[in-house]
């Protein structure tokens, strides 16, 4: 039951027969798998300091430490953060919505199926990345086509995550509820939507991963605040080092909103056999 | 007692192929009575169109009000605790209570906070019942509920499934195709061959009943199936 229609992810945890929790014996993670990644930054550290890696192509892992503390001291770095994450906020609440909406509707009814699915097929072949030059267009260069370039990349992942979740519901505990008596809507609630559950949060992951890969690119676009206007700026300075602890910080909410998810997902699934 | 089904001139089609043929069949209320008959003989499909599964059909049929259904495969929503499964879709009554009693019943009781996924196959069959039970039906269908289940939980579940008729009395129509679980339980044993009744049987012997006691019976039937019963020979 794991697999699911084209185009759209495999569920990630796949429903394992009941058993007993491994005993956990090792209290410590390997620390072995950290000797490699702890390598590569001293030997960058050691082209740096040996001049072998110009600092305006890199700067040095202890520069770019420094300047991330400057950068959190002065306060640069938390109003860039709040400005990154709230854009992403906006984005991700208003493609959302259209996205959920627009996926309940055309899961939970064969008329919203028909009228919906084809243009939003269509549409999401489309690289959203590319309707920048659009969203320019039609917006201007304000906060407008950022919020919009994240509500689209997140629109789709949750649409097409949601429709085909719902799509998947098995037949038989369909079959089961009706001779049982439930009503429509206690279908829909008990078993339609319960059965989607697994594959929207797969969508809900792709979308919040997307929302980011979507913001780095809209805030390319004359961003006035914000961690891309932290990079761009120090481009122009040269300063790479702070185009490094933007990266980073990029990296970081990345990770942190995944890790939302899936914490989401443990409390939601637990009816899963562990 | 009213009759509990009555059914005159079913016909299914499924393609080109006949699957009931015109089928006539009377069940008494609190009557149990099992369909046998081998894999493609309409069995299953004579329980779905009496569920109101499937309602492409010609002739007539009556069912009455409340009509249950237990599956092969117990179907219980995997989301949704042992309890909430028992009394999702009854109205009108405290669902944790009567869901209590009815897991009670079949001596699920502790289990009724417990996920589906963390019962045996045999437990969640007995959910199933008690699911079915629990709207207090007067006809109770049953689509081969004990057919994935292993040897020695098939035996409690006769059990079970005996000791829970006696108590409610729903009329019964058991799909099955194991003649000596028809003969355990039933009043009446029905055999079914390309989509009409070819036989028929009334068990008329006391209960609990042991195998011994319908050998005759039992290569009777085995005939009407078509195989050649080798130890009554």
């Amino acid at each position: 039951m794991s697999v699911s229609t084209a185009g759209v992810v495999v569920r990630p945890e796949s429903t394992a027969p009941a058993r007993a929790p491994a005993p956990q014996r090792r209290k410590w993670p390997d620390l072995t798998r950290w000797l490699s990644p702890l390598g590569l930054v001293l030997l960058w550290q050691a082209a740096s300091s040996s001049g072998v890696l110009p600092p305006d192509k890199l700067a040095s892992p202890l520069t770019v430490f420094r300047s991330a503390y400057e950068l959190v001291l002065d306060g640069q770095l938390v109003d860039a953060f709040l400005v990154s994450s709230s854009r992403v906020a906006v984005g991700f609440a208003l493609g959302a919505t259209v996205g959920g909406a627009l996926g309940l509707a055309s899961g939970l009814s064969r008329w919203g199926e028909r009228l919906l699915d084809p243009p939003v097929q269509m549409l999401r072949t489309l690289p959203h990345l590319g309707l920048i030059p659009l969203f320019i267009l039609w917006f201007g260069i304000g906060e407008e086509p950022k919020l919009a370039l994240v509500a689209a990349g997140v629109a789709f992942p949750l649409y097409l995550n949601l429709h085909a979740g719902i799509r998947q519901t098995d037949p038989a505990l369909l079959e089961a509820a009706r001779v049982l008596g439930y009503s429509r809507f206690e279908r829909v609630a008990h078993v339609v939507l319960p059965s989607a559950v697994p594959q929207t949060l797969v969508g809900l992951r792709i979308a919040l991963g997307t929302a980011w890969l979507s913001l780095i690119v809209g805030e390319q676009v004359n961003a006035d605040a914000g961690i891309g206007y932290l990079i761009n700026n120090a481009r122009e300075f040269l300063r790479t080092d702070v185009v490094v602890v933007g990266l980073l910080v990029y990296a970081l909410l990345g990770l942190t909103t995944d890790a939302l998810v899936r914490a989401l997902e443990r409390r939601v699934l637990r009816w899963r056999a562990r | 007692m009213a009759g509990a089904v009555r059914v005159r001139g079913l016909v299914k089609d499924f393609g080109p192929r006949r699957v009931l043929a015109g089928l006539d069949l009377d069940v008494a209320g609190g009557e149990f009575v099992a369909l046998l008959g081998r894999s493609g003989c309409g069995k299953s499909t004579l329980l779905r169109v009496l569920a109101g599964l499937d309602r492409d059909v010609e002739g007539t049929f009556a069912v009455p009000e409340r009509v249950s259904v237990a599956f092969q495969q117990p179907r219980l929503l995997p989301w949704r605790r042992v309890w909430r499964n028992v009394s999702l879709g009854l109205r009108g009554v405290d669902g944790r209570v009567v869901a209590e009693r009815a897991l009670a019943e079949v001596r699920l009781a502790d289990h009724a906070d417990a996920w589906p996924s963390t019962l045996s196959g045999g437990e969640a069959q007995r959910v199933s019942l008690a699911r079915a039970l629990v709207r207090e039906p007067e006809l109770l269908l049953l689509d081969e509920p004990f057919g994935a289940l292993d040897a020695l939980t098939r035996l409690a579940m006769h059990h079970l499934v005996a000791r829970l008729w006696r108590e409610h009395r729903p009329a019964v129509l058991f799909v099955t195709h194991d003649v000596d679980e028809a003969l355990l339980l039933a009043d009446r044993v029905v055999v079914l061959a390309e989509g009409r009744i070819v036989a028929e049987h009334h068990v008329d012997l006391p209960r609990p009943r042991r195998r011994a006691s319908f050998a005759d019976l039992r290569s009777q039937v085995l005939s009407n199936l078509g195989v050649d019963d080798v130890e009554a020979a």
